[in-house]
């Protein structure tokens, strides 16, 4: 039983193992990426994804998923840009930002805890209509001439060659993760993934709790946005497509089970790293990062493949070891199990 | 199944309903509309839809998804193109090849959710960067630039997406018509047909009936990905050029198409009729929009995403017990 | 504090008056009335569709009645919520337990308490000892076996100080010993003034720990009492539909004699799997043989193992003469061996399917329903032919089979294995969770395939109905075949000591 502990203990720290080996190996043939700058820059690269993979983390959490987080990425993204561009003042712009993902969420959540429709369905839906608002609301055009001050908050160093906004994203995840595992209610999400009726049977408000699931993703998202609107300094109409599979996929890297109840937000930021690297490391082997898409799939692939196989085997060989023992009893000393 | 085919079939006139409104919405707007020979040729901006929406259905009744028939298209497509351009293969012969690799990419995926167990959305959601990223590949091996895209096709290539029977009817719908029979006999006549079904309400179930279950899972990715095959093959044919994100941003359109044609997203339930119908709804409302009401082309996503949310919360809020309940008080009372 | 006497109206602990219910236009609960008082063990008995999971759904929270109320030590509570259930002290352990496989013991306890992590450890260690259980808290839950599932649960329900306690089917999945373990724990419970509910469907466990009764089919209590006051008799009648006695009248069958020189049909060699050890028996053409038992025995994964749904771990399965052994499912089928499963929901009906299709899924992969277009014609004379035969009550071929009584849904299923003309059938479990008029359809059903030469092998732990119908026996302990039975030897006494292996049983009982 203790292997089965360990194993399950161990998904997001072998996630962890792998993006070392990951970085060793590229090392090992073009020693320039493990220039610290380099690395920083892996990390720093990563912090929209981390973000919307810590967002998506929690509706797999409880067993659900959300597609619509690149299109909110995109949505808000223009909204927040747009304002900023206006001069208008930056918290009332973050603020509106961060209420549109939360009311984005709202819906989703809505759609799935309230309406019980399967998620992938609803959230595609409400992905294809933010799609088109983005459109309706930019007109096809590019949102540009972000503020400088704002743009040039993106490559400000805090510690060492990290920026301002990874170091507080990474401790912003350190700090859900304990919310996560140490508080009452931040269990909540994990027993809803884990056994949904059980978790009603002990009365945890399901209901509630996959709507929070969904806001805290639409919230994410959105501070996502306003990350990605400093970095990338423009926003086009198809800011963030795509993004929501990114996000998946490193939630699934990082360990994080995709049937629910399985897993943590640090996986998440560890996945989100290894996802966002991938067009890095092949620049620096030599390769086009044309290959970039293929890699991100045979990854995904292998590791759900890989993790589901491991599953079963564990369930059947349980299974398989209870019968046994309920067989097995009977070739032993009949007599001794009555002796009370 | 009287029943059923009631439901479904009310469901299909409702579909009807739909279509003819938006004939005659679109219709008194914009007669121009009516004309047959715009009309028939808008045909050519949805068929992929329709094509693949009819077989993602099958993926969908045995309870599973399909997000990767898109990019498969776009796979098809510069297989042949490349295949013809820089293989210096027969035309045709490309088309087979492109074809069998989109089984063989269909049959992966289905491999590894019918016999691996993973969920469909996750391994069709690997499949889509797989595949799209394989296109890739392939249009790097040509000479010819990828945003370029291969053109300049023999003529009797182009010929299947130009033919026009009786000068009017294109290909495409011909070619719509007869692949909605066959899937219409392969779903509905045929044994193989009602096993996808048992699959679906009942997988366990169906083992115990002794039915390969896992085969008939894996065999409806397949025909979903020849289907999106054949989709690719003909959006190549007519815009005369082969390119590797050809189809790209189609699945919302082929999930909506079969949520909307009646496949309940749970499995167990569907028809190909409801998802020939529905496609065509969402085709003439792409192609109406703009015509008739200046409507963006990039704008187009949120009707359909309405439609999907629409028809999936009207399902969910008439299914609750609640509403039975209040239907028959309202009865009660009137 | 000995508590098998107090009375149940002075103290009411919980008090449930009038409750109704509807889904829809489906009335399940019609006006229910029930009293529970501290240190009493309340069995209620009735059958699938009664509506008891219902009404304990209503207790926990989870559904609101449409009319009533309830009562907790005389006050009246709206239990909107499951958490204001609990906070009543009302906790329910589910038939099936409903862990967090992903968590640990510990973790699964503790869940959805406000205390300190600290404290909480304290006192669920206090409590552990208390009941005198002791399991590794940091044990996964996934890990668990079923009765282990259950007693974290019963702790679970202990460390939330509840005071009403509902066991729902409890010992519906344990072994022996366990069950026995149960009781123990219930005993316990109920002298510390714990009220219990105990949902079973199991009459003798009713008169080992229940102080009283009460009975429910079709929406109603129909009878309710103290314990003493019945007899086993008395219950089975309540729980019978009032017309059902004429049932009785067919059930005796002329003298039925088999040739046991001939080869037998079915041939089990040193036969071993995954919950079966060395089990070798010859079913003989025509013959009933009984394979009794407790759940639990490896009946149930020996028939599954020889229809082909897991894997052989020695010795043989001949079949007339083939060697069967760890073909596929569908090799069996064609060979002529077809089984009907214990659990009709999980492995038997397509809920969402008409009649005709459900009948006729096992005949899909042979020639006569077409080569590979779907043969219509056929489908509709194979499944009237059942509906005639059967008495399969539907509105016609259309209607969905999820929308039948279990009864006949279990003849549908029936129907479907016999479809595939096999020369044995393996019935396991073929009258539970059914009427009782439906029950009687199905011992005419098992009598007329015998007359037709079917053999059948019969698994059942209702040791009445293997007695009834069979025409040899075996039993199965543990996994292995414990003793043999011929037609003269059957009696539920011998039988039920086979399968609790008598020398276990005088051991405990003493």
């Amino acid at each position: 039983m203790n292997y089965i502990k360990k194993l399950t203990k161990a998904r997001e720290a072998s996630s962890l193992l792998f993006l070392i080996v990951l970085f060793i190996i590229v090392g090992c043939i073009n020693t320039n990426f493990l220039a610290p700058s380099s690395i920083a820059a892996c990390f720093n690269d990563s912090v929209v994804f981390t973000l919307l993979a810590v967002g998506m983390a929690f509706a797999i959490f409880i067993g659900e998923i959300d597609v619509s987080v690149g299109a909110n990425l995109g949505f808000t993204a223009s909204v927040v840009g747009s304002l900023l561009r206006d001069g208008h003042n930056w918290l009332f712009c973050f603020a509106v930002g961060i209420l549109i993902g939360a009311v984005i969420g709202l819906i989703n959540g809505w759609g799935v805890a309230v309406l019980n429709i399967p998620s992938l369905i609803f959230t595609l839906g409400t992905n294809g209509v933010l799609r088109g608002l983005i459109y309706v609301y930019t007109d096809g055009a590019w949102v540009e001439n972000l503020p400088a001050s704002f743009t040039a908050f993106a490559s400000k160093p805090l510690i060492g060659d990290l920026t301002v906004f990874y170091t507080v994203a990474i401790l912003s995840v350190i700090a859900i993760h304990i919310l996560l595992t140490r508080t009452k209610k931040g269990k909540y999400f994990i027993a809803v993934g884990d056994n949904v009726n059980g978790a009603v049977l002990v009365g945890i408000p399901t209901t509630q709790t996959k709507i929070t699931a969904y806001v805290l993703c639409g919230i994410f998202a959105a501070i996502a946005s306003i990350l990605y609107a400093s970095r990338i300094g423009f926003i086009t109409a198809i800011a963030g497509n795509g993004y929501e599979m990114k996000a998946i996929a490193a939630c699934v890297i990082g360990g994080i089970s995709l049937s629910g109840g399985l897993g943590s937000v640090i996986g998440a930021s560890i996945g989100a790293v290894i996802m966002s690297s991938v067009s890095r490391i092949l620049v620096f082997m030599g390769f086009s990062s044309d290959y970039d898409n293929t890699i991100t799939g045979v990854m995904l692939i292998t590791i759900v493949v890989l993790d589901a196989l491991m599953q079963r085997h564990a369930a059947e060989r349980i299974r398989r070891e209870r019968l046994r023992a309920r067989a097995a009893s009977a070739s032993g000393n009949e007599g001794g199990e009555g002796h009370e | 199944m009287n029943k059923l085919k009631k439901n479904l079939l009310n469901w299909e006139t409702f579909l009807l309903g739909i279509l003819i409104m938006e004939f005659i919405v679109f219709g008194a707007k914009n007669p121009k509309f009516l004309m047959p020979r715009v009309l028939l040729a808008s045909v050519n901006d949805f068929i992929a839809i329709c094509f693949i929406a009819l077989f993602v259905t099958f993926v969908m009744i045995t309870g599973g998804i399909d997000i990767q028939a898109a990019s498969i298209v776009g796979l098809t497509s510069i297989i042949i193109g490349v295949g013809w351009q820089d293989g210096g293969m027969n035309i045709w012969t490309a088309a087979i090849l492109a074809i069998v690799a989109a089984a063989v990419c269909g049959a992966l995926s289905g491999f590894f959710i019918a016999y691996c167990g993973v969920q469909a959305m996750v391994v069709t959601l690997g499949g889509s960067f797989l595949y799209a990223g394989f296109a890739l590949l392939v249009s790097n091996i040509s000479a010819t630039e990828a945003y370029q895209g291969i053109s300049g096709f023999p003529d009797d290539f182009k010929i299947i997406s130009k033919f026009k029977l009786f000068d009017v009817i294109p290909s495409q719908l011909l070619a719509f018509g007869v692949l909605i029979v066959l899937a219409y006999i392969l779903l509905h006549k045929t044994k193989y047909g009602r096993s996808i079904f048992l699959v679906g309400i009942n997988q366990e179930a169906a083992e115990y009936s002794g039915i390969n279950t896992r085969l008939v899972i894996l065999s409806t990715y397949v025909l979903s990905a020849v289907s999106a095959a054949l989709a690719g093959i003909m959006l190549t044919s007519y815009l005369g050029t082969a390119k590797s994100d050809l189809g790209a941003n189609l699945t919302l359109n082929i999930i909506t198409a079969v949520v909307l044609g009646g496949t309940l997203s749970t499995g167990g339930k569907g028809s190909v009729i409801g998802t020939a119908l529905a496609s065509l709804v969402i085709g003439i409302l792409r192609f109406g929009l703009p015509l008739c009401f200046k409507v963006n082309t990039q704008y187009l996503d949120i009707p359909v995403g309405i439609l999907l949310l629409v028809v999936v919360i009207g399902r969910s809020v008439i299914s609750r017990p609640e509403t039975a309940a209040l239907f028959k008080k309202l009865k009660k009372e009137s | 504090m000995p508590a098998v006497g107090t009375s149940k109206e002075n103290n009411g602990l919980l008090s449930i008056r009038n409750i109704h219910k509807s889904f829809g236009i489906n009335q399940v609960l019609k006006g229910i009335r029930m009293e529970l008082g501290e240190g009493e063990v309340l069995s209620l008995i009735g059958g699938n569709g009664a509506g008891k999971s219902t009404l304990m759904k209503i207790i926990m929270g989870i559904y609101q009645p449409d009319e009533g109320s309830i009562f907790i030590n005389g006050q009246e509570v709206h239990l909107t919520r499951p958490s204001v259930a609990l906070a009543h002290g009302i906790y329910m352990v589910p038939q099936e337990p409903m862990l967090f496989p992903n968590m640990t013991v510990e973790e699964n306890i503790v869940i959805g308490f406000e205390d300190k992590p600290a404290e909480l450890h304290k006192r669920l260690v206090q409590q552990m000892e208390e009941v005198g259980w002791h399991m590794d808290l940091n044990r996964k839950a996934s890990s668990l076996s079923i009765a282990e599932q259950q007693l974290v649960e019963i702790v679970r329900g202990l460390l939330r100080q509840a005071k009403i306690l509902i066991l729902d089917e409890p010992t519906s999945a344990l072994t022996f010993d366990e069950a026995e373990s149960l009781f123990k724990c219930v005993n316990d419970l109920r002298a510390k003034g714990i009220g219990i509910i105990y949902i079973t469907h199991r009459l003798t466990e009713v008169f080992e720990i229940s102080t009283s009764v009460a009975i429910m089919r079709d929406g109603i209590i129909t009878l309710s009492g103290q314990v003493s006051e019945f007899t086993k008799e008395a219950l089975v009648k309540g729980l019978l539909p009032a017309d059902s006695d004429k049932e009785k009248e067919n059930k005796e069958e002329a003298a039925h004699t088999i040739d046991y020189s001939s080869e037998p049909v079915l041939e089990l060699r040193d036969f071993s799997g995954f919950g079966f050890n060395h089990i070798s028996l010859k079913l003989y053409p025509g013959e009933i043989l009984g394979v009794a038992g407790v759940v639990g025995a490896g009946r149930t994964e020996l028939a599954t193992t020889i229809f082909g749904r897991d894997k052989v771990l020695g010795g043989s399965v001949i079949l007339d003469g083939k060697d069967i052994t760890g073909l596929s499912t569908k090799k069996v089928m064609e060979a002529g061996l077809n089984y009907v499963p214990e659990d009709r929901h999980l492995h038997g009906l397509f809920k969402i399917a008409d009649v005709a299709v459900n009948t006729t899924s096992a005949l899909l992969s042979e020639k006569v329903m077409g080569k590979f277009l779907l043969n219509r014609k056929k489908e509709k004379e194979v499944t009237q032919k059942y509906i005639d035969d059967f008495r399969i009550k539907v509105t016609g071929q259309s209607q969905l089979t999820g929308s039948l009584s279990g009864g006949n849904q279990q003849k549908i299923v029936i129907g479907r294995s016999l479809s595939t003309s096999p020369k044995v059938v393996i019935l396991d479990e073929p009258t539970r969770g059914i009427d009782a008029g439906a029950r009687g359809d199905v011992y005419a059903i098992i009598h007329q395939l015998r007359k037709q030469g079917v053999s059948i092998l019969l698994i059942s732990s209702d040791m009445e109905e293997i007695v009834e119908l069979s025409d040899r026996v075996v039993s199965v302990f543990q996994g292995r075949i414990n003793g043999e039975f011929q037609k003269e030897e059957i009696n539920q006494d011998t039988l039920m000591a086979a399968a609790f292996d008598v020398k276990t049983r005088k051991e405990v009982g003493a």
